[in-house]
Order: structure tokens, then sequence, then C-alpha cells
């Protein structure tokens, strides 16, 4: 098993990633934490000043949606970049290619444990507090992991046919973000769509991220073996296609 | 472990590498598609894709013996790299069957995923783990690299801020502690002052002298005579001769030069 086998260079990979992406500037490794907090006094302003959305710590509600979002945006947008992006690991030397995009991935999924560790303090300094819930969060995370990983897979192998697939992606993206429950809550999606749009695996992660972060409770092991279902689903036809397209990588690099 | 698992393996016999009826096509699209755009477009009618068909190799048998130190030569073009890459497990191979016994290090270049903006000493540990190096190994190696690379003065220098020469040095005093069954060289030596070329070159003849096999590709004849007892003569992706090295050198000079007349 490649897992197992390339553990090392896995682990190296990843490390060298956040190390260039940290080392850039002094101030790098505190951007990546601010950014998240200034995006979520921007959409505060707007959605509670503007949308007049009433909801409990909404500061709260929006940045957990922010971070968990992120981590979706940053795995997969670096991700699919990482067989293109590193020629010389393709065509110079063989070593198993979803070697880079999940190193990919694990420096995006790195990042977010360490914003989700910012976050950990404002919940006591708005009054919030932690409980015991929040020990599920290794689990959660590592489920959402395997989703950004699945999706990873997809996005990587076809970028290197398509190159547009980037802009086409980010589209996505931008859709995804307000079909998402980050910056509303639940209750303004009408009755009549409300089924349809909790098919969306983001809704669910961040209901159950919200649950036992914000709301102190346990969130229903439906919904976390669902995400876990479809986590696995798009991970296994995610490395179906990767190996099918892989073969020829290194031709049209 | 740089291996290439995707191979059968047989029961352990005296050959290394055993290719047999080795075929690689490429097909070059007239107009390149890169975008979803193109490829939209290229379904519309009337819009068919023209192809060049280019046969890089076509029907390559050949094996090489445990310890064996092995030439390929050809013009540029011949098919030389795009065999060692199939070797290399990089390119699948279209018709036929590779076999390979033991574990390859491919010097294909050296620097594979080198990163510029982390110092010498991280990049020795990321370099070595992509050429198959575990952590440990690294680390008891760690200053023999340094040594034999001369750099130890630099360390923790950030490697954009070294020169070429100082950036291969580290590559192949990195790469070389592989210490693999079979050495996949494709004229990765020709870099580096006089000083260290020599040194490299003692390198490889200490590691031919540990009985390792080394398939060495090269433009240059006389290092191919000088190392290769036997030798392969690639002519637009078909064997033109295969056997001892002088035999095949002198068939492939002859032919070449008969070649440019006309």
């Amino acid at each position: 098993m490649w897992l197992v086998q390339y553990r090392d260079l896995i682990w190296n990979l990843t490390i060298s990633d956040l190390k260039v992406k940290y080392q850039s500037s002094v101030l790098g490794f505190a951007w990546s934490l601010l950014n998240p907090l200034l995006m979520m006094l921007v959409l505060y302003f707007v959605f509670s000043n503007v949308f007049r959305f009433e909801v409990e710590n909404f500061a709260l509600y929006i940045l957990i949606g922010i971070i968990v979002w992120r981590f979706l945006v940053n795995g997969t947008m670096t991700a699919m970049g990482s067989i293109v992006g590193r020629p010389g690991l393709v065509t110079k030397i063989f070593i198993p290619r979803q070697i880079l995009v999940l190193s990919s991935v694990l420096s995006a999924f790195v990042s977010s444990i360490l914003e989700f560790l910012v976050l950990i303090p404002l919940l006591f300094i708005l009054g919030v507090g932690v409980t015991v819930y929040i020990l599920l969060f290794p689990i959660v995370h590592v489920i959402y992991l395997l989703l950004v990983y699945g999706i990873s897979l997809f996005l990587a192998s076809l970028y290197v046919y398509y190159r547009d697939l980037n802009q086409i992606w980010d589209v996505v993206l931008q859709a995804g973000f307000f079909l998402s429950p980050i910056v509303y809550p639940i209750s303004v999606i009408p009755a009549a769509y409300l089924s349809y749009y909790m098919l969306n695996p983001m809704t669910m992660l961040m209901e159950i991220y919200r649950d036992f972060l914000l709301y102190g409770s346990m969130p229903s092991l439906l919904s976390i073996s669902m995400v876990f279902m479809a986590g696995c689903l798009i991970a296994v036809f995610g490395s179906l296609l990767f190996q099918r397209l892989e073969r020829r990588f290194a031709e049209v690099i | 472990m740089v291996e290439t698992l995707k191979f059968p393996r047989q029961s352990p016999d005296k050959y290394a590498i055993k290719v047999d009826l080795l075929s690689k096509h490429f097909r070059i699209p007239k107009e390149r598609k890169q975008t979803t755009y193109d490829h939209l477009v290229s379904l519309l009618p009337g819009r068919e894709t023209l192809y060049d068909d280019f046969w890089a190799l076509k029907d390559v048998s050949f094996s090489v013996q445990k310890g064996e130190t092995f030439g390929v030569i050809g013009a540029n073009g011949s098919g030389k790299s795009t065999l060692l890459k199939i070797l290399a497990g990089v390119l699948y191979p279209d018709f036929g069957t590779v076999q390979v016994q033991g574990k390859i290090a491919p010097f294909l270049e050296l620097g594979v995923g080198f990163q510029p903006d982390l110092t010498a000493r991280e990049n020795i540990y990321l370099y070595g783990s992509i050429m198959g190096l575990s952590k440990k190994s690294i680390a008891v190696r760690y200053d023999e690299i340094l040594e034999f690379s001369d750099l130890k003065r630099f360390e923790h220098m950030r490697l954009k801020n070294f020169s070429s020469g100082m950036t291969v040095r580290l590559a192949f005093a990195t790469a070389i502690q592989t210490d693999p069954d079979i050495l996949l060289v494709d004229e990765v030596f020709a870099v580096g002052d006089e000083a260290f070329q020599r040194k490299c070159t003692e390198k490889i003849e200490e590691i031919k002298g540990a009985g390792k096999t080394i398939i060495y590709v090269s433009h240059a004849l006389e290092s191919v005579r000088e190392l290769c007892s036997r030798c392969l003569a690639l002519d637009h992706g078909t064997i033109q001769s295969l056997g001892e090295t002088d035999v095949v050198i002198a068939d492939y000079l002859a032919i070449s030069a008969s070649g440019s007349r006309i």
C-alpha cells in the first residue's frame, strides 16, 4: 500500500509545502489566520446590518462556516494544480501520483486545524465556551479530509487534460458558498426546497461543526455517517478515475 | 522505495531487466486541445481532430543481466529517453512487457522536486525521500551527503541562493545515496566542474564494482565505450544493433555516416 510505503515522502512533501507557504513573508502565518477573521467581520457587518438576519452568536456562526468552507476551497484549489504544478515529479521519476494530491490536501488540512485553534479562544471570549462534544473534532475533520481528498482526485486528474477547469471550479465554489449555510441561517430556505438543500454534504458538515462547537450538543449520527458515506464514495470513484487517467499524465504535462 | 511495482515479477534469475516486444505509440493531435472549450468545439460536426501517429518504440526486445553496465545510444529522437522513462515507470508501455527485478533509481534528471525556498538541509530530506530513502536512512547518510557535495558551510542556506553547480552537486550527492539495484542514467553527469565530474565517475565505477546494474544512455560514445560491456543502438524506435559495445558503436558510426551523406 503506497500510503504506508511512502509515508515519509508524504510527510516531507506536506511539511515543505507548509514551510514554503508560511515562509514567504513574516506575517505569512499570521495572515492566513487573520484572513478568515477579517472575512467574518465583513460578512457579519453585511448580513447582520443589511439583511438583518436574527441569529444567536451570528459572528461565531459565520466564522465557523467560513473556516469549514475554507478547507474545501484551499484544499481543492491547491490540489487541483498539484500534478500540473510539479511536472518533474511526474515525468522524471516514478512515485504514486496520488501522493502529490494527498500532500497538497494534507497541507490545507493542517492550515485548517490551525484556523480552528484560533476559533477556540474566541468561543470563550464571546461567552459560548466548549463542551465535551468538542472531542468529536478529530473524527469529523478526518471525515471531511476524506471528502476533500476525493474531490481533489477528480479535479487534479481532469485538470491535466482540461486546463480551464480551475475557472469552472472557481465558479462552482462561488455558487457553493451561497448554497451552503455560511452567511445565513438554514431557516431562510423555503420549505419546498429544503429537502434538496439538505442533500449538500457541505450543509450537513456545517451543521455538524456548529452542533459540537457553537451549540455544545451532540451532532446527529445520521448526518455524520451520511457525510462519511459521501466521502467514501467520492474518494473511491476519484481514485478509480485518477488511476485511469494517470497512465498518460507524463505524456500530456 | 523507488520501485516499479506495476510490472509483473518473475522468480529470481540472472536478468535484472527483460524487455519483450516493447512498443510505445504517441498520438500527437495536430491542434492542441487544452481547455474544456477546445474539447467542446471539437465535438461539433466537421471538426474532427487529426492526429499524427508516431511510434517512439517499436518491437524492442533485449535483456540486461544483473551486474552489467548496459549502454543505450542513438540519434536525437530515436527513442532512448522514452525507453528509459518506461523502465523508470513514468510512461506506460502500450504493447509488450517489461520485467524489472530489484529497486530502480532513475537518474533522468537530478534535483527533481527541489524547493528553492527551502534550505539545503530541508531539501536533502525532501529529495532523499523522493528518491525513496526513509527519513532514518537520510539522517544516517546526512553528513556524508554534505561532505561529498562539499557544501557543509551552506547547510542552512536557501537553495535559491545556490549556484547551479552547487545545486547539482547537492542533488547528485543525495541521489547517489539511494543504494539501488538498478541505476538508470541519462547523461546527468555532464554537470559540475571537472573535479566534481571526476568524483562522479569514480562513484559510478564504485557502484559498478559493487555489482549493481547500470543502464547508461548517452551521446558521448567515448564514455559508453569506457563504461559499458554491451550496448544497444536505437534508430527511429527500432533496434539498429545490439551486442558488444565496440561492434555496436562501429555499426552506429558507419550507418550515421552513410546516412548523413544521403
